[in-house]
């Protein structure tokens, strides 16, 4: 069983040349996730939801506290879904999907052939990334992630460059390979449409990296935006930001007095 | 690429752009055979490009008598292939100057373009190597070949080895300045997805390295092989006794306009024919996954 451990983590961005004020990006995430569970992490712009995914991933590193994805004690094996596709332009499809994957056999081939029917791309399997529109570029990375069999599964608002058609089509495979596989999954959003359609929990990130509220998401799968119970919940995340929205107004206005 | 049509239905898939230039190419071309159909074909307005030329310059020759006519430069051409009598004691040398340039060329290329492109990949991927490399690197681009003529002339005197090294030099500066901009430009978000997969050194130095510095290698590569030839001329022209450069040389001495003329026809002769036959069929094939290209003859017309 999956799980991911943040302990009191903290990323602050030292003064850059274009910047020369250093930046807090995250300030103090505590969270804990177990098993087979969809977590949507929504929060504005500038709350660090990236820069958490990316310390999960290995790929930043933390100016303190600590980010471990562990599957039976061992680091877990991550699959990453980035908001741009992230394809080798020069490689075809299905050799981006091997890139990412260990072995390099038919098996294997044959494995990412599978994920690719699964994103309904079994056709282009040999073309390049160029050749394809934006939306099919995505439905390759969301293959590829899945491919390595990850233990744990990422994804950073992957459907945030898309347009809504494109984007809601996306979720509906995302939520159909999940519900096959059940990774632990961290998805970052700033959609509470999404989040709530996606998600078993929503944990909300409000500005400057800090953990304001963490809810269950109770509803039955596969969940459509149009369904009452859906747009319920959207209701209730949407006014608990609005009270974080408050917290945060009533505390700068507190802290300017 | 050819069955690219059979996914033309498939949503989203761009299949104008997925079209390869060449197909687009010959898209282009085909029309009537008309003068109008003609001039929009490369290969027509190549031809007239060289007609004019040899007409420009055959009608100098007639104005001018210390420029030979292309005839002259021909036949002089052909005695020097067959060996036969420029008159006096002077006779054709074709294949002797021009193995021995080649060769050069080969070796020189052999070890210029490897080091350069290690040069470079090191200096691409740390700031420290870039910091020690960048001055000397600027130093040799910064050189003519003439300079190295006369330092080789120096060092080695008249022998094989400044040809040599005056390759070596210039394809050295070229690989490494092209390859160091190369790797710094790899995108960070494909460094980042490699590292979030796991993916081994290895696989990513051969996918993502190569990959990612394809283009900028083939700039610098293209480089090195033009100015490489280039200083060979020269090089050889000033400090050698044998080869393409020196035979040209060798009639220009002896006032013998239409051969020294003949054997720079030559020095360029080859390196298009390098160009055309190795480098550009090479890019072709290296940047096949790139479907929008630099725009084409055709397509600027």
């Amino acid at each position: 069983m999956a799980t991911v451990l943040i302990e009191n983590l903290t990323k602050v961005y030292p003064p850059t040349s274009n910047n020369p004020t250093q930046v807090q990006a995250l300030g103090g995430v505590n969270m804990s996730v177990t098993g087979n569970v969809f977590v949507a992490i929504v929060g504005p712009s500038g709350s660090g939801k990236t820069t958490l995914l990316n310390i999960v991933a290995g790929v930043e590193r933390p100016t303190s506290g600590a980010a471990r994805a562990l599957q039976e004690g061992v680091p877990a094996q991550i699959g990453y879904v980035f908001q741009e596709p992230r394809l080798l332009p020069w490689r075809t499809v299905v050799d981006n999907m091997l890139y990412v994957q260990d072995r390099k056999s038919d098996r294997s081939r044959r494995e990412a052939e599978f994920y690719l029917q699964m994103v309904g791309l079994s056709e282009v399997a040999d073309l390049y990334p160029a050749q394809l529109s934006a939306g099919m570029q995505q439905r390759v990375g969301i293959a590829r992630a899945f491919l390595v069999n990850p233990d744990v599964l990422l994804l950073d608002e992957p459907f945030s460059h898309l347009d809504a058609l494109t984007g809601r089509s996306l979720r509906d495979y995302l939520q159909r390979i999940w519900l096959q596989t059940r990774k632990t999954a961290l998805f970052v959003t700033h959609d509470v449409t999404e989040a709530v359609e996606l998600a078993d929990r929503i944990v909300m990130l409000r500005p400057g990296g800090v953990a304001y509220d963490d809810m269950p998401v109770d509803l039955p799968r596969p969940r459509r935006p149009g369904d009452p119970a859906v747009r319920e919940m959207q209701d209730e995340v949407l006014r608990r930001f609005d009270a974080m929205g408050a917290a945060v107004r009533f505390g700068a206005a507190e802290a300017a007095r | 690429m050819s069955d690219i049509r059979a996914y033309e239905g498939l949503a989203g898939l761009r299949t104008d752009e997925a079209r390869p230039a060449a197909a687009r190419a010959a898209g282009a071309a085909a029309g009537p055979l008309t003068l109008r159909g003609l001039l929009r074909r490369a290969w027509f307005i190549r031809l007239l490009a060289v007609g004019l030329l040899v007409f420009i310059w055959q009608w100098v020759t007639w104005t001018n008598t210390r420029v030979p006519g292309i005839d002259e430069i021909v036949r002089f051409m052909i005695t020097e292939m067959t060996g036969g009598s420029h008159g006096g004691q002077l006779t054709g040398e074709f294949w002797e100057p021009l193995s021995l340039s080649l060769q050069r060329y080969g070796i020189g290329l052999a070890i210029g373009v490897p080091v350069g492109a290690v040069v470079g990949l090191i200096m691409g991927a740390s700031r420290w190597a870039r910091g020690l490399f960048n001055d000397t690197v600027l130093v040799l681009l910064a050189l003519p070949a003439v300079v190295w003529a006369f330092l080789a002339a120096l060092w080695f005197g008249l022998s094989a080895w400044g040809p040599i090294l005056a390759v070596v030099l210039t394809a050295v500066p070229f690989m490494a300045i092209n390859l160091s901009a190369g790797v710094r430009d790899i995108d960070q978000g494909l460094v980042q997805m490699s590292r979030s997969f796991g993916v081994p050194l290895g696989r990513r130095l051969y996918h993502l390295l190569l990959g990612g510095t394809l283009p900028s290698g083939f700039t610098g590569l293209r480089l090195a092989f033009m100015t490489g030839w280039n200083s060979l001329l020269i090089v050889e022209w000033f400090g050698a006794t044998s080869g393409v450069g020196w035979r040209a040389r060798f009639w220009y001495d002896a006032l013998r306009y239409p051969g020294f003329v003949a054997w720079i026809f030559l020095f360029v002769l080859l390196i298009t024919v390098v160009d055309r036959v190795l480098l550009n069929p090479l890019e072709r094939r290296a940047f096949e996954w790139n479907q929008r290209p630099t725009l084409t003859f055709e397509e600027e017309l």
